[in-house]
């Protein structure tokens, strides 16, 4: 019986089968690499090389790598794919509220155990895994479906690169920190003579741009740019995405209003990162890598581009499906999923559910500044909390938490600081708000198209 | 750097100029001042800026209202604060400013096109015996982008209204659902009661209505330029629907 | 005397190349001098400073995919018309017809790489702390390049005149509706009111003016084929010429101090 979305084709397991000899090869360097540098480790009574555990994983991969490219003639009876309890566990792991957890808590386990991490070894392990998981999500169909969209594809890439060259800042980092600690010079110190342009920089220059080239001419005849149905304006796709680089602005654009997601928000990113410059007091970290000399630097802004833009990125483009619900990622994007979105204002909850009681309406026919008396009553709530999170925290930042750095920053500067801060830290608290407690907007005024 | 290569290269070349003895310049003889530049210069006027402004301001406000109200006496003012108040300097760096301004808020005018390409407002989309009680009608959407909604749902009445298919949040078109009796959005999920009143998703307000009116011959016709929203209370003027009696 | 010679030797050759091939050192700093091209390095750098595990060369790989997709871009316009009764087919024939229509995917694919690596390049910046004193300012016209950048590819991405185009720039252009004041459902708009006469209506906002319609239809993509063809790639290769000139003269690439 053949299945109508069949998970494995032939073609898809011999595709794997090359993946996988790929990541076998790999892995045989790096059996090289650990024999030369890693040592031995005792166990069962004698000295056992550390290598010999990469040549029994690499010898893995190459039979996994046979099986697919000889097995390929039954796809529904092969045997090796994603396990049901897995995809099933990352289904409900990817759920909004858990997703983002997820991500910070993962931030954070990267900053705090990042001399762990940045070993060779580590981020050859974290390498494989991901690929692993790729791999093995490929014998998913709707996980292939959506990974494999032409346009999704500089996606994934952006994850592999965006991950590799964090950890690459780290492992630098890292050790200059501890040659600073050390008393030593850090690296880009050392071995610093002046050298030629010609032929040191412009021979890279010139392998780097035959290297693209080949590279972009290889992407196009791979994969084919993609080409829909010709436009229409009658007829909204479902869903329909803003080009990928804007899905996180666009995921915003379900915790705020149209005004705020794209346009303040936006701007104050921009503005902000304008301002990096000028706001940043610290003269240490100029021109090398470290993480001690400037931790909440490098966390803010790490902060701002993993978890909140490319993370933000990765839901929209891949867990967003259509009416915009959430889907995981082996999920079936079905149309008449039912997912409840109600939400309430700050006001209703405030006059119905707290104050008993029907929220203030003008009189009818009542004059503009009587209706707009009412409108600031009802809002009065959303409007104080707004104001004290704008007005009020800063001065009361600057007296606790960062009161070193008020006094090394001056007015301006700081009161700079603290609202950029501010801004940035509204999204997270809004979506906190809403899975906790459904709350729409703190302040909601549609009558002049005011909601925050 | 490259001083340095070319000794390298070059070297039979002497260098001949840093082995001589340094010449000592004789003293310049003091400069001839000309008896006039003695005279200490008048200190040149400097007026703050935002005595500029505000002289720049006036005189403008002066001739512009002038020119409003066809006064030539307050233009005459204008001209006179700008010409009395200025210094050359800065009435020639206020020109300058306000030539810039002008040209750019005509270059953004310019980009305001005055004929457009698009659907007439008012069309004719049949007599009312053509829709049903409650529901909604998709034939006029892809043409002109509006619902035909026959319903007694929105406070009792039995009404025939047009919806704009535009969702308030941003714009997409959303979708109307026969199976679960509402517009949903497929952009990011807004939903809105057969009414036209939203009820789930990021949407702020309900869809909006245009004008429908019971034409001459009988027929209904949709005025698009109207457009009536609930929340301001405008769905309580007649022009925003049609009564079934 | 080989042919190579005769040629190297002629007056032709000579007016072109002033000087001999950078084989010595002398000539290695003379050529960086005197072309035109390598003028925009300087002679010599210190090690560090190119080492790719310092730099991820992602800056350089941005300026490329600008030169590259600045090539295909012109070729590309030989074969489309930016009307709605061509712009879908003239896409259609150059996937289906044009021999090496394959200019349309690199040209694509470029831009998405683009995308990739401003992001990487100002990451990089970022964590070595290139940006502090002397470079405040090259920072500030790098994020100007970061946003002419989405602005490009945003441009760029209604082109094809498809479903995925004009669905894309309509929720991204619907935003500039709620622009405060400027968009005719943003709040204050309704302030700017002169005797009853609203001033910001869906016909003369700013997304009236993005789309030079009210919505995304034939204005909208001559609008768009002009800022992504002509307008933005001027000021972006302003601004570049000004990135590179401040990388030089704000002390060549960083370097702890």
């Amino acid at each position: 019986m053949l299945e109508h979305h069949p998970d494995l084709t032939a073609a898809v397991i011999y595709g794997l089968g090359w993946a996988y000899l790929l990541m076998f090869v790999m892995n045989a360097f790096w059996v090289k690499r650990s024999y030369d540098v890693d040592g031995n480790c005792h166990m069962f009574g004698q000295a056992i090389p550390m290598a010999s555990f990469w040549a029994l994983y690499a010898a893995v991969l190459g039979m996994v790598s046979i099986a697919h490219l000889t097995g390929s003639d039954n796809p529904q009876s092969f045997l090796i794919r994603m396990p049901d309890a897995i995809k099933d566990a990352f289904n409900a792991a990817s759920d909004p509220r858990t997703f983002f957890a997820l991500s910070t808590i993962g931030f954070i386990v990267v900053i705090w155990a990042r001399e762990f991490l940045v070993t060779p070894t580590m981020g050859w392990i974290l390498l494989n895994l991901s690929c692993l998981y790729l791999t093995l999500s490929m014998t998913d169909y709707d996980f292939r479906q959506i990974v494999t969209k032409p346009d999704n594809v500089p996606i994934v890439g952006m994850l592999f690169i965006v991950g590799f060259f964090t950890w690459l800042s780290f492992n630098r980092a890292v050790e200059n920190d501890r040659r600073v600690a050390a008393g030593q010079p850090i690296r880009e110190r050392e071995k610093n003579e002046k050298v030629l342009v010609w032929p040191d920089l412009v021979y890279s220059e010139l392998i780097c741009m035959v290297a693209l080239t080949a590279f972009l001419i290889a992407w196009g005849i791979v994969l084919q740019a993609p080409l829909e149905e010709p436009a229409s304006g009658a007829k909204t796709p479902n869903p329909s995405k803003a080009p990928w680089y804007f899905l996180g602005l666009q995921e915003m654009l379900v915790y705020f209003d149209p005004w705020m997601a794209g346009v303040v928000l936006p701007s104050m990113i921009l503005v902000g990162l304008m301002a990096i410059p000028y706001i940043d007091f610290n003269k240490l970290g100029n021109g090398y890598y470290t993480f001690k000399e400037r931790p909440f630097a490098i966390i803010t802004f790490m902060f701002g581009f993993l978890p909140l833009w490319v993370a933000m990125i990765v839901l929209g483009t891949f867990l967003r499906g259509p009416n915009w619900n959430f889907f995981g990622p082996y999920e079936y994007w079905d149309v008449h999923k039912l997912e409840l979105l109600n939400n309430v204002n700050l006001s209703e909850w405030f006059w119905l559910d707290v104050m008993q009681r029907p929220l203030p309406v003008a009189p009818a026919n009542s004059e503009w500044y009587v209706q707009f008396g009412y409108i600031l009553l009802r809002e009065s709530v959303g409007i104080l909390v707004t104001l004290a999170y704008l007005f009020l925290l800063p001065p009361v930042m600057a007296a606790t938490i960062f009161r070193s750095f008020f006094q090394k920053m001056g007015f301006i500067r700081f009161m700079v600081l603290a609202n950029l801060m501010l801004f940035m830290a509204s999204l997270p608290l809004k979506m906190v708000l809403r899975w906790a407690i459904n709350l729409k907007y703190i302040v909601s005024i549609p009558e002049y198209f005011l909601n925050l | 750097m490259v001083r340095a290569a070319r000794k390298v290269t070059s070297g039979e070349v002497p260098a001949k100029a840093e082995a001589a003895e340094p010449v000592v310049a004789p003293p310049m003889p003091a400069k001839p001042v000309p008896s006039s530049a003695k005279k200490k210069a008048p200190e040149p006027v400097r007026r703050s800026l935002g005595t500029i402004i505000t002289v720049a301001v006036t005189s403008l406000a002066c001739f512009v209202f002038g020119g409003l109200l066809s006064s030539p006496l307050l233009m005459g003012l204008g001209v006179l604060i700008w010409f009395t108040l200025m210094s050359p300097f800065m009435a020639a760096w206020a020109s300058i400013g306000a030539v810039t301004g002008i040209a750019t808020l005509g270059t953004a005018r310019f980009m305001f096109p005055n004929v457009l390409v698009e659907p007439p407002s008012k069309f004719k989309v049949g007599p009312a015996s053509d829709y049903p009680l409650n529901t909604v009608s998709n034939k006029w959407k892809d043409l002109f982008g509006i619902w035909i909604v026959h319903t007694d749902q929105y406070e009792g009445k039995n009404l025939i209204y047009a919806l704009s298919a535009v969702c308030t949040h941003l714009g997409c078109t959303p979708n109307w659902l026969d199976g679960e009796q509402k517009f949903k959005c497929p952009c990011h999920g807004s939903g809105f009661y057969i009414t036209g009143v939203n009820f789930e998703g990021p949407a702020p307000r309900p869809l909006e209505r245009v004008g429908l009116r019971i034409a001459e011959d009988g027929l209904l016709e949709v005025d698009k330029s109207l457009k009536f929203q609930e929340e301001m209370g405008q769905w309580t003027d007649p022009a925003s629907c049609v009564d079934v009696v | 005397m080989s042919i190579g010679d005769y040629i190297r030797e002629s007056q032709v050759w000579k007016s072109i190349f002033r000087h001999p091939a950078p084989v010595d050192r002398r000539n290695r700093v003379v050529v960086m001098l005197t072309n035109f091209f390598l003028h925009l390095h300087p002679v010599s750098v210190k090690q560090q400073g190119i080492a790719l595990s310092y730099t991820w060369c992602m800056g350089g790989i941005t300026f490329f995919l600008f030169l590259v997709e600045t090539i295909t871009g012109v070729l590309l316009m030989f074969y489309y018309r930016p009307t709605l009764q061509f712009a879908f087919n003239d896409i259609l024939a150059l996937r289906d017809v044009t021999t090496l229509g394959i200019m349309r995917e690199i040209h694509r694919w470029g831009a998405h790489s683009m995308v990739i690596t401003v992001w990487l390049h100002m990451y990089r910046v970022f964590l070595t702390g290139s940006y502090k004193p002397p470079r405040e300012f090259n920072w500030v016209i790098g994020v100007l390049l970061l946003v002419l950048t989405l602005l490009l590819s945003f441009t760029g991405y209604l082109l094809p005149w498809d479903q995925l185009a004009i669905w894309a720039i309509t929720v991204g252009s619907n935003m500039a509706r709620a622009t405060p004041f400027l968009g005719y459902e943003g709040p204050g708009a309704l302030l700017l009111n002169v005797g009853g006469f609203d001033l910001i209506t869906s016909g003369s906002d700013a997304r009236f003016l993005l789309l030079g319609g009210r919505f995304v239809g034939e204005g909208t993509l001559n609008r768009f084929y002009i800022l992504h063809c002509v307008a933005i790639p001027l000021v972006v290769a302003l601004l570049i010429a000004i990135h590179f000139w401040r990388v030089r003269k704000d002390g060549g690439i960083s370097q702890p101090l």
